[in-house]
């Protein structure tokens, strides 16, 4: 297995571009199906192979954390520009995930808060964890994808 | 890391020299190439954490390294007409929306995605 050099301090995209050329990517077959507004349809997170590469290698991608802390400064009204891009570069790298350990971390990091903070809240689920063979195979009608009311929080669990 | 070069100007025998800042800031800091028909995937990419799948003909990569401001340029080109649009994005991830010649949104087949600008 390739060892991962000690990039504490290293800047992240020099970081991606070392896994790019080291480790061969990892196609996921989960998905993240979500909804974040009741006139939209159902979303689809896709995990990108060469970023599970790096959660599963680990010492690579910063902590979660990191992106709230940028989300947070681009969100104030006179935001023009990051000024602790540092974060992403200088804090210490997270260890080794497991898969379903980094679908969790893609899910904090790029589905809306709205969605995962609350996911359980309401009539029915906002989110749901699946293997892509469970999605429809055919994307006729994709605008009218809606995740079903008849999933309970109870089968979620199962 | 091993195999570092640090120069400023790169000289060639005859045609002369370049600044590496060229070679720095005009390369592509994220790219990807996505299936963008049936169950969505990316095929292969460059600092890209995720795509959301939005619906029909909507794709949305989500970066790793995120870039300093918004003032930064995505493409996009796929296999149906080339037809396309940037819209809603952030420093952090950019929702296209592919279509046809009548800007009727369509799924691409294959959907290809690049970013210029400066990073975080």
């Amino acid at each position: 297995m390739t060892t991962t050099p000690s990039f504490q301090g290293t800047h992240l995209f020099d970081r991606l571009c070392w896994a790019k050329e080291n480790l061969d990517g990892v196609q996921s077959d989960y998905r993240v199906v979500y909804e974040d507004s009741i006139d939209e349809c159902a979303k689809i997170l896709v995990p990108d192979p060469n970023w599970m590469a790096c959660a599963l290698q680990g010492g690579i991608l910063p902590p979660v954390w990191v992106y709230h802390e940028l989300a947070k400064d681009e969100a104030q009204p006179d935001f023009k520009k990051h000024t602790r891009g540092y974060l992403l570069h200088n804090t210490e790298p997270v260890d080794a995930m497991t898969e379903e350990e980094a679908i969790e971390y893609l899910i904090m990091k790029d589905c809306p808060q709205s969605v995962w903070q609350t996911w359980d809240e309401g009539n029915k689920p906002k989110m749901v964890i699946c293997r892509k063979e469970q999605l429809p195979a055919s994307r006729e009608w994709r605008n009218a994808w809606k995740i079903t009311e008849e999933l309970s929080v109870t089968d979620l669990a199962a | 890391m091993a195999g570092k070069i640090i120069a400023d100007t790169l000289e060639h025998s005859t045609a002369g020299s370049l600044d590496t800042s060229y070679v720095v800031n005009g390369s592509a800091k994220s790219w990807m190439n996505l299936t963008g028909t049936g169950t969505i995937a990316v095929n292969d990419s460059l600092n890209v954490t995720s795509c959301t799948d939005g619906g029909t003909g909507r794709y949305k990569p989500q970066y790793t390294n995120s870039f300093s401001s918004v003032n930064y340029t995505p493409q996009g080109i796929d296999d149906n007409y080339g037809v396309g649009w940037a819209n809603a994005y952030t420093t952090g991830e950019v929702q296209n929306v592919r279509g046809n010649n009548s800007f009727s949104v369509l799924d691409a087949g294959i959907f290809s995605f690049s970013a210029h600008g400066d990073l975080a």
